[in-house]
């Protein structure tokens, strides 16, 4: 198929698709974070079992494989009488994944900060919590913003699961393959949708690297 | 883990006094008991629904299981070794490209690692299976796996070994070159096999997601470890244990792939933090 007659065939489903992909993304990506937070504060926190409980799970999430964790909540979960649905679960695993490498992130964002500026903040009398909310929390978002963009773009990239189950309305990758199971989509089918995911990557780079340039720390 | 170095995780707090110890004390009993109950809840939730029946886990004593499962896993280990030698072959002609002082090769070498990098690796797969036949070219599923997943790692690739490239001193080549060395050589002999030792351990973490990636080889059905799962739980008609055991298999392999890259990494860094 040639490319005007893919998009005035399938114009509206690529239009629908992107959006997809851009919901789910932005979902996965809030939740990730949220989830990483948590989970760092579990780590740099001095009760042991949070510690341990935390550690356990960034190691597992981070090597579990997106596929491997889908099936799982897709087809194992109803055995134990849970029942989600494909967007639900699609949803947890884009987001479960990208929480333990946005810990990673940010315990590499915190282990930037000189030990010795948390002793100055000690000796000027900062409490605990004055001193992760004034002192480490700012500088380790201001030095984890790239790697918060490339989790960004990876998030995005995971998304490309639920093209693995049925959803309505589909996602890019999801598109590609219903096109060319349902027609002869062709190089060009597969070409539009990398595009869009291409042309989205390149847009999150271009807004991290400036955001990355306003607040980075010059050490 | 294992670094003498105090970082700022260790400094958050200092040795707490006896309220602050009540209150940690407390709060550790507090937070075992709440992941102990989650513990509980979870294996009641597997007892209720009679997945702790011995009929679903007592196959896994067998030695035929694990045959099979290994033969699953070196399947998938031959994709994944096959995709990391095409990635590194690829990710080393982009890289030259990307560092080549040819305006037009830089730009074409540029759009292409961007493009392997924002592209997700499932739709490369969609290509080589759905699109490709299209054309009448048939191919073996092991091309159908390990081709798309190089094509997805080869950007990356290219990118560790031009950061490599860039921290070899420039006092190497200069040398070099004064010692009447030609351009190619000085790279190939010189440069590029210092610059690979500096990624190494970056290119094993690109390894893990490599063997990720080919977890998708039973979209194309090639006989990999998910594959070979599918086939166990039709026989054993037991999805949830045979899922669970093979997410486990993967996570270990990851796990100590992550550990390799890591104990590399600390290994290289400790004479270059004694020399400085």
């Amino acid at each position: 198929m040639s490319i005007s007659q893919l998009l005035a065939q399938y114009g509206e489903e690529y239009l629908a698709a992107l959006l997809t992909t851009w919901k789910l993304t932005a979902i996965c990506f809030l939740a990730a974070f949220v989830i990483g937070i948590l989970i760092t504060v579990m780590r740099v926190s001095p009760i042991r079992p949070l510690r341990i409980f935390a550690e356990l799970y960034v190691q597992i999430f981070r090597n579990i494989p997106g596929a491997s964790l889908l099936i799982l909540l897709v087809y194992a979960l109803p055995y134990l009488n849970i029942l989600l649905s494909y967007f639900i679960c699609v949803t947890i695993a884009a987001s479960l994944i990208p929480a333990a490498f946005c810990s990673e992130y940010l315990m590499a964002g915190i282990n930037t900060i000189a030990p010795g500026q948390i002793e100055a903040a000690r000796s000027l009398g900062m409490t605990f919590s004055q001193t992760i909310r004034r002192v480490v929390i700012p500088q380790a978002l201001r030095s984890s913003v790239l790697p918060l963009t490339n989790l960004l773009t990876a998030t995005m990239l995971t998304t490309a699961l639920a093209s693995q189950v049925p959803m309505n309305p589909l996602d890019l990758a999801g598109l590609v393959s219903h096109i060319n199971t349902h027609a002869v989509g062709g190089v060009m089918a597969f070409l539009i949708s990398a595009a869009l995911y291409c042309a989205t990557a390149v847009v999150i780079g271009q807004i991290g690297t400036r955001i990355d340039q306003k607040v980075r720390i010059l050490r | 883990m294992s670094s003498v170095r105090i970082s700022a995780r260790d400094m958050l707090y200092e040795e707490p006094g006896p309220k602050a110890k009540r209150r940690i004390r407390i709060v550790t009993g507090i937070s075992l008991a709440a992941l102990a109950a989650l513990a509980a809840a979870v294996i009641h939730r597997f007892y209720i629904t009679g997945q702790l029946d011995p009929r679903y886990w007592s196959f896994f004593a067998r030695g035929t299981t694990w045959t099979f499962l290994g033969k699953g896993l070196l399947g998938t280990m031959e994709a994944a070794l096959m995709a990391g030698v095409l990635a590194f072959a690829a990710g080393f002609f982009l890289m030259l490209g990307r560092i080549s002082s040819i305006r037009l090769l830089r730009g074409l070498c540029i759009a292409l690692i961007e493009f392997t990098r924002g592209v997700p690796t499932l739709l490369f797969i969609y290509f080589f299976f759905l699109v490709i036949p299209q054309f009448g070219i048939q191919m073996d599923a092991f091309w159908k796996i390990s081709i798309p997943v190089a094509i997805s790692a080869c950007g990356v690739v290219a990118e560790v070994l031009r950061s490599g490239v860039n921290a070899v001193p420039k006092g190497q080549t200069e040398a070099a070159l004064s010692l009447g060395m030609r351009g190619r050589s000085v790279f190939l002999k010189v440069v590029f096999p210092q610059a690979i030792r500096f990624v190494i351990p970056a290119l094993i973490a690109e390894l893990v997601i490599v063997v990720k990636d080919t977890t998708f080889a039973y979209v194309v059905n090639f006989p990999d470890l998910m594959q070979n799962a599918k086939v166990l739980i039709s026989n054993y008609d037991a999805l949830l244990s045979v899922y669970l055991v093979v997410a486990v298999i993967y996570i270990v392999i990851n796990y100590l792939l992550n550990r390799l890259s890591d104990r590399i990494a600390a290994k290289q860094k400790k004479p270059a933090e004694r020399r400085a």
